[in-house]
């Protein structure tokens, strides 16, 4: 899988660095348009929703991740995992049929962050909007917080990268070698009222993105109606991304019962 | 140097020289090391975002625990108003001191950016418990210094002794239970995530603390007129038996309720200890770090010093395989093990569920170092507070 050259639209364009705009502001107006953020409360929180049914598993979320945010070669801020056997094998349920579904997996935001708890610098910090962000100056590279977190979602900056990305690549500043990186929920982006890059890029749609604070959002609404799940549920973080299972197939004793009728040999 | 014939001295000198010149070397490759290890990234061992804690963490773990010897043993006789080990007491708060400076320098090569290490000291996170034990750790290291400056006093102040050993003995079983819950305190490690923790680092810091001080003592009555004496060798036997058996019983306790009824993921740990890719390690740690040395302690061989220090040498290994086991058991199966897995972090690395952790020559480089670094220390300070006062005493 390899990154998509075509973003330009993204880009600053060459002569423009002097001009004061954002790079969110150098966006195509159909572009923010389409990433706009629906209803945004007083005093939002953000939180996800990630529809495993809609899901298709094609790593564009975990792609254009990296090129926003410049993420360099080796590591990922966001990847797409395989709950099956293997990486493409898929598992047996007790009555024979495959089952196969991605988790897509970044920083889970918690509310109650393990990784910001241990920081002997607060270099960890949660924002007044509920994101886990790192303060890259103060990060002192003691991996703790990579210890500390259940979902094993952050990477450390271990050398220069042998392919640095390119100088204005991404939308944020590289980081600096030694220090501790992970998702920031695009919060580049939220600020000028966009979605992050990877719900904005999903082409099954199966990201939801939201202030968790405003009842109208789309993302409450769906939280209300489809039986959201947390990963790791029993570690008491309280995640502000939720999982959405698949409602697509119904247990095989239902099928038998109602649609199918007597279908057993 | 302090040598008192002109005969001896002769040869003496010549194992001494060795002795400084191993010791600046073995500096230099810390030094050498640890410098390039900074101007590349911790890029250069063998470390990845799985196995994001090494041999330097293990190295920690190891040198808080010898430190145990020193201060718990002579604070503990002392108040059980015992003054039995008082003749080895220097030689143990020079262990003591030794180690835990060492134990503090070792988390710097840690460090992605150990420039930035004073943001540590300036601003704290109070809710860290790397926090916690950077504080007790120099607590310990100034009550080491104090009592070294106390009992080389002529005479010793028997007063301050007191006082001293009731400060040291809380602020030692702190440090043990601070290092431990580093570890302990994680939701995301089951291995370490256990109440048992910090009783388990308590005891075997006791194991080889103490046999740390059987050790050395018995090195340097070879080499010196240095003597430990029966009766302190036979006192540190007893003790040692009893702090074998209770880590043994710490161990067999948290195994014991882990493999019959932990939870899934915590269990998952505990097999790689048992029968997965740690279970050469864990179990030489069993036999030849726990059994064979307290067979040798019981049996009759157990008053002649050679196979004492030769038990506690066992002993001391037994429990640096031990720290391997926890620090790893912990790091090899991530929570959320779904294929691909976690990005190792460099160009060219893929996604491993399963990471293989090979220290580079960088880590062991730096090791080396952290090794001298510690001898160094023991060096002077047996040089300048054990040796001289071991002749005044005996003048006296």
């Amino acid at each position: 899988m390899s990154e998509k050259p075509s973003r330009t639209v993204h880009r600053l364009g060459a002569g423009e660095s002097s001009a004061k705009i954002s790079p969110v502001e150098a966006l195509s107006v159909a572009s923010r348009e389409y990433g706009k953020i629906d209803v945004r409360s007083a005093h939002p929180k953000w939180g996800m929703a990630v529809d495993v049914e809609r899901c298709i598993g094609c790593w564009s979320c975990a792609v254009i991740c990296k090129s926003e945010n410049a993420v360099p070669l080796g590591m990922w801020w966001n990847r797409v995992l395989t709950d099956g056997d293997a990486l493409d094998t898929p598992s047996s349920d007790e009555h024979g049929r495959q089952e196969m579904h991605w988790v897509p997996l970044a920083c889970q935001h918690c509310e109650d962050a393990p990784c910001q708890k241990v920081c002997p610098t607060s270099a960890t910090w949660t924002n007044l909007e509920g994101l886990v962000l790192v303060n890259q100056d103060d990060c002192i590279g003691c991996r703790y917080c990579m210890a500390a977190c259940p979902y094993g979602v952050r990477v450390f900056n271990w050398a220069t990268s042998e392919f640095p990305v390119p100088e204005g690549t991404g939308m944020v500043p590289p980081r600096p070698v030694g220090s501790v990186e992970k998702c920031t929920m695009c919060v580049h982006r939220i600020v000028e009222d966009q979605v992050p890059s990877c719900v904005w890029s999903c082409p099954a749609q199966a990201r939801i993105f939201g202030d968790l604070n405003a009842p109208d959002s789309h993302l409450v609404q769906v939280l209300e109606s489809r039986n959201p799940s947390t990963l790791l549920e029993e570690k008491g973080t309280h995640p502000k991304v939720s999982y959405l299972e698949p409602r697509r197939r119904r247990p095989l004793t239902e099928v038998r019962d109602d649609s199918l009728g007597d279908v057993t040999p | 140097m302090h040598s008192d014939t002109p005969a001896r001295r002769g040869l003496r000198v010549d194992a001494w020289s060795i002795w400084l010149s191993v010791l600046a070397a073995g500096l230099l490759v810390g030094l050498f090391s640890f410098v390039y290890q900074w101007s590349n990234g911790l890029g250069v061992t063998g470390l990845s975002n799985t196995i994001t804690w090494g041999l330097y963490i293990v190295a920690f773990m190891f040198l808080v625990g010898i430190s145990a010897g020193g201060l718990i043993v002579v604070a503990g006789a002392e108040l059980a108003g015992s003054h039995r080990f008082e003749h080895v007491n220097r030689l143990a708060v020079v262990c003591s001191v030794a180690a835990v400076a060492t134990a503090a320098g070792t988390i710097l090569p840690d460090l992605g950016r150990p420039q930035q290490a004073w943001k540590m000291i300036l601003q704290p996170q109070l809710t860290s418990p790397l926090v916690w034990d950077m504080g007790v750790l120099t607590v310990y290291l100034l009550i080491g210094v104090i009592d070294l400056y106390i009992l080389t006093r002529v005479p010793v102040s028997r007063k301050s002794l007191r006082v001293m050993a009731i400060v040291s003995l809380p602020v030692a079983i702190l440090v043990h239970s601070i290092t431990a819950w580093i570890f302990g305190l994680l939701v995301a490690r089951p291995f370490w995530n256990t109440p048992l923790l910090a009783p388990l680092f308590i005891s075997s810091a006791l194991v080889s603390g103490t046999a740390l001080v059987i050790t050395v003592g018995w090195f340097i009555e070879k080499r010196t007129e240095y003597r430990v004496g029966e009766s302190i060798y036979d006192g540190l036997r007893r003790l040692l038996l009893w702090f074998v058996a209770a880590d043994f019983f710490l161990l067999f306790t948290e195994v014991m309720t882990t493999f019959v009824s932990g939870e899934p993921s915590h269990r998952a740990q505990l097999d790689i200890l048992l029968t997965g890719r740690l279970a050469p390690v864990f179990w030489s740690e069993v036999i030849l770090g726990v059994a064979l040395p307290a067979l040798i302690l019981l049996s009759k061989a157990r008053r002649s010093p050679n196979a004492l220090a030769f038990a506690s040498v066992l002993l001391l290994l037994g429990v640096l395989a031990k720290r391997i086991n926890i620090l790893f058991a912990a790091e090899f199966s991530p929570l959320v093990g779904l294929a691909p897995g976690i990005p190792g972090g460099r160009s060219g690395q893929a996604f491993r569920l399963d990471e293989v952790y090979i220290p580079t020559w960088v880590e062991i480089g730096v090791l080396i170092g952290i090794a001298a670094f510690f001898f160094t220390i023991l060096t002077i300070g047996i040089q300048r507070m054990v040796l001289p006062h071991h002749r005044i005493d005996r003048i006296e």
